[in-house]
């Protein structure tokens, strides 16, 4: 049951991407900022509950209570020190400054700072779900991989919901789509910039937690982490939450499937020119022509 | 280099005053859009801005209703309105339709006209059962077949109603119509027209900003004149 077995491993890891993707394309929807420092926030999130728990020797629910609420209150003095001065001030920064160089910057300063507080070995956030890997038939199902797929389906459900069935929702897209109608209707645009940027920042810090005990992060992993939720992404044009979702759990499907039955060496470079294949045969339909033309 | 607005049908409106405003002046950087403008509305009016491109029309109304920052006085059924608040004017009854409708096309018709009620309500069961909800899209039979339609689709004269349906929405007792003609054919520029002429029988106060004031001066009574951003009598 080869198959099956890298369907699951590739849907674990594709939901792990998937919901980077979803939180780079719902603030990037909200902000036109692309949150290059999102996977950072996963790595403070394993790392400082790691430090917390097993050097610190905090009670596990202490230690990722406190680590999810300094990941907040960073999260929200960042956007109101630096976000607003670049955004809100007479003169707003606009262009490919603001949509990278701010997070970029973000990115590399998180990291810096995680070398100082949790040094350069792997650690992981240590496993919630412990036990042996639960098996149906021939198939196996981590617990690690199964409490990754619950908090995907929660948080997207979560998302989902709130976009699909409340005026909040729905004002949180009018104020990507157009700011100056957001406003006209009263929305406050900049409270949901800051409202997204905290909201994706805290659960890429739980998505850390959970999802390191699988793979073990470094105070570098942020950056790779932020890429692959960038590409997938990129597939929804930025925009499209959902799209992205499913674009990322399509890689992490592809990526298993290709390690599994081509070439476990070679996996990784098959998959990148099967994307930008498939990026150069539709960009239209993959939404990357809106990317580019805003 | 202030003057009052004229009144076109020279019988002024017994009833209170909706709109005042008091030396307003708006700038974008160094360049003065507006120069101390003063003009009022009275309650049930329909008041014509109008004059050429550029002179500072629009940006009375942002002023007005706080899309830009404004310097002067500018009072709602009597209340000094915040500088710079748009949530502020539109909960005291003033509610703008913008130029260029600025709508949020890839969100269906129906979630562009509901947006309206944000100004009151962040409960989307209360603002779909709403009365100014419902009132919004009934004026609009043409609206129906199209309410789940993405609004960047529409047509033009579609897109203005969705426009002037959301402003209805945001219950307002003054409406602000910058520009309700904008590209659109003269069949359909007619029914706006019909639309605003209803809005305004059943009530609401209508400011509507033209370049031509001929066809602003079907339906109102009264006209401020603005020429390189001042407004004055007509």
């Amino acid at each position: 049951m080869k198959f099956g077995n890298l369907l699951i491993a590739g849907i674990t890891t594709g939901s792990i991407y998937a919901m980077f993707a979803v939180c780079v394309s719902v603030w990037y929807r909200v902000s036109n900022i692309l949150n290059l420092a999102v996977g950072d926030f996963a790595m403070v999130g394993a790392l400082g509950v790691d430090n917390l728990y097993r050097v610190k020797g905090l009670p596990l629910p202490v230690a990722i209570i406190t680590t999810l609420v300094v990941v907040a209150v960073f999260a929200y003095l960042y956007d109101q020190v630096v976000l607003r001065i670049a955004q809100d001030g007479r003169r707003p920064i606009e262009g490919i400054v603001i949509t990278f160089f701010f997070t970029f910057a973000l990115s590399f300063f998180i990291d810096g700072v995680a070398k100082v507080l949790f040094g350069t070995d792997v650690h992981a956030a240590p496993t919630l779900w412990g036990g042996p890997a639960l098996t149906l038939g021939s198939l196996n199902f981590e617990r690690a991989g199964l409490l990754v797929l619950a908090c995907a389906v929660i948080i997207g459900g979560a998302f989902w919901l709130y976009i699909r069935f409340t005026l909040g929702g729905k004002a949180l897209e009018a104020s990507g789509e157009n700011s100056l109608g957001a406003r006209i209707v009263g929305i406050d645009t900049r409270q949901y910039r800051r409202l997204i940027f905290i909201g994706t920042a805290v659960i890429a810090a739980l998505f850390g937690i959970v999802e390191s005990p699988i793979t073990g992060f470094t105070y570098l992993s942020g950056a790779t982490i932020s890429l692959t939720g960038f590409l997938a992404a990129a597939y929804g044009g930025f925009r499209k939450p959902g799209r992205a979702l499913v674009a990322g759990l399509f890689i992490g499907v592809l990526e298993a499937m290709l390690g599994g039955y081509v070439s476990a060496e070679y996996g990784d470079t098959v998959l990148y020119a099967i994307l930008a294949a498939a990026i150069l045969a539709w960009p239209r339909a993959l939404g990357f022509e809106s990317a580019v033309s805003g | 280099m202030s003057a009052t607005s004229g009144n076109h049908s020279g019988n002024p409106s017994e009833s209170g005053v909706a709109l005042a405003v008091t030396g307003l002046s708006v700038a974008y950087g160094n360049v003065v859009a507006v120069h101390d403008a003063t003009f009022a509305v009275a309650e049930g009016d329909a008041c014509a801005i109008t004059g050429p491109n550029g002179n500072g029309k629009s940006s009375i109304l942002m002023g007005v209703t706080g899309m830009v920052r404004r310097r002067g006085e500018v009072a709602i059924f009597g209340t000094p309105a915040r500088n710079g608040d748009v949530k502020w004017a539109a909960r005291h009854g003033l509610t703008l339709v913008p130029e260029r409708r600025q709508l949020y096309p890839e969100l269906s018709t129906a979630d562009n006209i509901i947006l309206g009620c944000y100004t009151w309500t962040r409960s989307i069961g209360k603002a779909r059962r709403s009365d100014a909800y419902g009132r919004a899209v009934d004026l609009f039979p043409e609206l129906k077949p199209h309410l789940k339609q993405l609004a960047g689709t529409l047509s033009g004269g579609q897109q203005q109603m969705v426009a002037i349906a959301r402003g209805l929405a945001a219950n307002p007792k003054i409406l602000a119509v910058d520009e309700p003609c904008l590209g659109l054919a003269e069949a359909v520029a007619k029914r706006v027209y019909d639309v605003l002429a209803q809005i305004h029988a059943a009530g609401t106060t209508l400011i509507i900003v033209e370049e031509a004031p001929r066809r602003a001066l079907t339906l109102c009574n009264r006209r401020v004149e603005v020429r390189n951003g001042m407004a004055g009598a007509a």
